[in-house]
């Protein structure tokens, strides 16, 4: 964990992507915050802790 | 302006599927749903929770310029208000437009009161909330 700088409020988030289902499509897909960014919208990241649980 | 909501866990993509079409309760779910297996993500945003190799409740809004505008961090008892979440978007959201403003607790859209942060608002928080 140590290798990971903290994320502070009102600062840039350091690009991500990752590999996503979208039930829109019905296909896989990719998720990144660079193309969010260009394509000018806002992102909510909505964490939870698995798939089969109680969310 | 637009918004995009995106979930993710440490479940793969196959699972994400898998759960989608077999909870019922998820039949109206049409979010994204992100497979962060190597827990780098849940590591970057400070949710990753070593004991159990998952996400801890976290969310994040990150503004359209990719800047980190607000978080919450729950432990894995209490859930998230979804109502709470969407007025703290429509704030920044509001925000990014009327920069001078600020978005009081009891904000809830567009046409609430604001205030207007400056020397005349010290003191007078009282007074500039009512109408």
């Amino acid at each position: 964990m140590s290798d990971y700088t903290p994320l502070k409020l009102g600062q840039p988030v350091p690009d991500f992507e990752f590999e996503t289902y979208d039930p829109g499509t019905g296909d896989f897909g990719t998720f990144s915050l660079a193309a969010q960014v260009a394509k000018k919208r806002w992102t909510i990241l909505f964490f939870y802790p698995g798939d089969f649980t109680f969310v | 302006m637009g918004c995009d909501v995106v979930t993710v866990s440490t479940d793969s993509k196959h699972v994400h599927l898998a759960w989608r079409e077999h909870e019922k309760e998820l039949a109206k779910v049409a979010f994204p749903m992100g497979a962060d297996q190597s827990g780098g993500l849940s590591r970057m945003f400070g949710v990753w929770n070593p004991a159990f190799g998952t996400a801890e409740r976290g969310v994040f809004i990150i503004s359209a310029a990719g800047t980190l505008m607000a978080i919450e961090v729950n432990l894995y008892n209490v859930g998230r208000n979804i109502d709470e979440l969407l007025r703290k978007f429509k704030a920044n959201l509001y925000l990014s437009r009327k920069t001078s403003e600020a978005c009081p607790s009891k904000w809830k859209d567009e046409g609430d009161k604001t205030l207007l942060p400056g020397a005349k608002l010290v003191g007078r928080v009282h007074e500039a909330l009512q109408d």
